[in-house]
């Protein structure tokens, strides 16, 4: 088979189009909708509209009153503008939280899934009792996060917990892996990693299932190897579920607050706040509503600009 | 492909950023969001009392509650229990809201930021009812004053939470030294028990854990210092609190404060204690029903001197509030009144861990009983100061002192021992000038 050919097919395959089966593109059939159809369609959303309207527009155009204004949860206080914005982007706490909140979230998107994808495509193997792997696995995204947190913190706390024993009698010393600000921070992401991966297995293994095997006997009569056809057909094939549930961690890392408030506090000095917990402590042990407000967000505009630069990735996967 | 199909097979940029900017936006819903929290009670007096022990306590503060017989067009009162999760913004909504209780519990110094955005009714005339039917005189000395503005009575005290040191007598004899009297004491027997791998000064600032925060403020008020001047200004870099810092800093350069402390929750605390690490420390009263040992091996120490001959300790009065927000203040306060002429049920049902603020409490068998308790009442309480000091009376700040990102910064900083204690505390005293309301 020649390389042109080997190269159409895997292009074919791509697109999770089977040798033989329709070769056409996405479909352009553009539904004329009739006025009449759409003024249907607007009053049958006009109830979710306004729904929506109600619990996401007020609170927000709340906080935005909130986060211009001095004053407190039960007395908005007097305006002040961009002022309160001005103090939060001149601290250095701001700063600090905003560089752990990035780490976070790469090791937390990335971290998550990568072991997501490992073990999505050896669930797809078939292995004994792949079913119950599968539920297993799923379990620190089932277990509630206060649970899963107390479970981490007895392994880890003390020098007497079952890690640094281990390491201990490993002749490796006794990490204060919650004491120590670095290896709090690890601890922290691992957690989050640990806590995540079983939704970016999920979210891949759906994908997976979606592409029809015969690409990659398809692939495989092409010549093509094992890591051409993973980074081929795999990964393209999977990438707009790929993109979508990058988006979808980004925010859930960024939104964190129980996965660090519970292990860590956002302590020791510091060592793991991030801008969400830095928005809560702010506005509930400082009480200071405005720049915890405005914390909260700056963090909403960065997440929508993420968010946007992501979005165009899945149109861009979907083009090609 | 029906209408249906094609829409649903589309990917609508315009429908996806709706959903991101929806769950982008949860922070600010979290953070402006608050749920209000109304109760009816019948137009009567709304009562919202917090977990302060375990659910035994709340159901026997519900029948009191419920077994107020008001005279005269005073209104019943109906009960509510608070979670201590989110308290404070549960409080602000209803307050906002005009759904909020017209008496409550609630955090120590909650009573004192309401008070502030104009929403505490005063309890002059409680204190006045108090004082006819003998109850005022009842008082353990110094409970009721730090409540007193120069508006008025803005709460009243209902118990007392107090931070005292606690030892494993088990421990003192394995390493075969006495109790310290004094810090230089301390010191040599923080040095004994690490001897025999036991923490000489056990404390605790992980997620939660106030107890560091806690130990830290002791220390200081230990050597007769304080954040507060006597007229309630930020005094944070006087000499005793540097003293009191330095000394904290040795004791852990000497490895007699856990360097894993920094990350104790509660409950890792009360693990080391009841696992026999901790041969000294700083915990409450009622700590060895706490921690599941009443063999009296785990008991409370007698104060210690600081090298002035100062003695002192922390106490939080945790208080009874009145709000504006009343269908009558005469009901509040006739409610109030009653509702402190039974907290001795409280006791005797042995609910409560704090200690009373009523000395005919603390004469009850059921309370003089626990030698622990007894000890607390005669030999700390006297010598209990607020966060207030050097000052006494309660103020706003002292919410913001307390679980705040200054004081919790400063402890962590100090239990890490990465510091030395000017720079410390200089760096508490920014971080509160930055957030105290002068």
């Amino acid at each position: 088979m020649s390389t042109t050919t080997a190269q159409s097919g895997l292009a074919r395959a791509r697109r999770g189009l089977a040798p033989g089966g329709p070769g056409g593109g996405p479909s352009n059939r553009k539904s004329k909708l009739s006025s009449q159809t759409r003024r249907t369609f607007f009053w049958l959303l006009l109830p979710s509209i306004v729904l929506l309207v109600l619990i996401h527009g007020y609170p927000l155009v709340y906080a935005g009153v909130q986060a211009t204004h001095d004053g407190s949860l039960i007395d908005t206080g007097n305006f002040v503008g961009v002022e309160n914005f001005g103090h939060v982007l001149s601290s250095p706490a701001f700063w600090k939280a905003a560089q752990f909140t990035l780490w976070f979230t790469i090791v937390g998107v990335f971290g998550s899934w990568l072991v997501g994808l490992g073990l999505a495509l050896l669930l797809r193997t078939k292995i004994p009792a792949g079913g119950t792997f599968k539920i297993l696995l799923l379990l620190p995204w089932v277990v509630p996060i206060v649970v899963s947190s107390t479970a981490w913190n007895w392994l880890v706390a003390t020098p007497d917990s079952l890690i640094p024993s281990l390491f201990r009698s490993l002749g490796l010393g006794t990490p204060l892996f919650l004491a120590d600000p670095n290896l709090a921070a690890v601890m922290v992401m691992a957690f989050k990693v640990w806590v995540s991966f079983p939704f970016m297995m999920m979210m891949i293994s759906a994908a997976l299932a979606s592409v029809d095997t015969t690409v990659y006997e398809a692939a495989s009569m092409d010549g093509a190897s094992k890591w051409q056809q993973f980074s081929q057909i795999t990964l393209p094939l999977i990438a707009r579920s790929t993109y979508i549930s990058w988006i979808l961690m980004t925010i859930f890392c960024v939104n964190d607050f129980p996965t660090i408030y519970l292990l860590t506090g956002g302590g020791p000095v510091d060592a793991t706040t991030s801008l969400v917990v830095l928005a809560y402590r702010t506005v509930f042990q400082d009480f200071q509503t405005g720049p915890g407000v405005a914390i909260a967000f700056l963090m909403t505009l960065t997440l929508v600009v993420v968010s946007v630069f992501l979005y165009r990735q899945i149109r861009k996967s979907s083009v090609e | 492909m029906t209408v249906q199909s094609e829409a649903s097979s589309n990917f609508s940029r315009r429908g996806f950023l709706g959903l991101t900017a929806a769950a982008a936006a949860v922070p600010l819903l979290a953070a402006c969001g608050g749920g209000s929290s109304s109760s009816s009670s019948g137009g009567g007096i709304k009562f919202w009392d917090m977990p302060w022990a375990t659910p035994a306590y709340n159901d026997a503060a519900k029948k009191i509650t419920e077994a107020y017989a008001p005279t005269g067009s005073n209104g019943k009162a109906g009960y509510q229990i608070i979670q201590w999760n989110n308290f404070y913004q549960t409080y602000s909504s209803a307050i906002a809201s005009k759904t909020g209780p017209a008496v409550s519990t609630g955090g120590g110094f909650q009573a004192f930021q309401f008070e502030q955005q104009g929403q505490i009714a005063y309890a002059d005339k409680v204190v006045e009812a108090l004082k006819k039917n003998g109850q005022f005189d009842d008082f353990l000395p110094g409970v009721l004053e730090p409540f007193k503005s120069d508006k008025g009575y803005v709460a009243i005290p209902w118990q007392l939470d107090m931070r005292v040191f606690w030892y494993r007598k088990s421990l003192f004899d394995q390493a075969g030294v006495a109790l310290p009297t004094d810090w230089a004491s301390l010191l040599e027997a923080g040095k004994a028990l690490k001897k025999i791998g036991a923490v000489g000064f056990g404390t605790g600032a992980g997620a939660g854990n106030n107890f560091g925060n806690h130990s830290m403020i002791m220390m200081m008020v230990n050597n007769g210092g304080g954040v507060f001047t006597k007229d309630g200004q930020l005094d944070v870099m006087n000499d005793r609190n540097v003293e009191a810092i330095e000394f904290l800093l040795e004791l852990h350069s000497n490895g007699i404060i856990d360097p894993a402390a920094v990350s104790y929750t509660t409950d890792n605390m009360s693990a080391q204690w009841k696992d026999k690490k901790i041969g000294y420390g700083v915990f409450q009263a009622g700590a060895a029903e706490r921690i599941g040992d009443t063999s009296g091996d785990f008991a409370v120490a007698s104060p210690i001197a600081g090298p002035h001959g100062d003695k002192g300790t922390l106490v939080f009065p945790n208080n009874i509030m009145m709000y504006k927000n009343t269908p009558s203040q005469e009901s509040s306060e006739a409610f109030l009144v009653y509702y402190m002429g039974q907290l001795k049920q409280l006791w005797q049902q042995k609910l409560m861990a704090a200690l009373p603020v009523f000395k005919s409490i603390t004469e009850l068998p059921e309370f003089a009983s626990n030698a622990n308790n007894v000890k607390i009442v005669k030999e700390w309480q006297p010598i209990a100061k607020t966060f207030a000091a050097q000052g006494s009376t309660l103020n706003a700040n002292l919410a913001v002192l307390d679980g705040g990102q200054a004081l919790n910064q400063f402890t962590q900083t100090i239990l890490t021992g990465k510091t030395d204690a000017k720079t410390a505390l200089q760096a508490f005293k920014t971080g509160l000038e930055s957030v105290i309301k002068k």
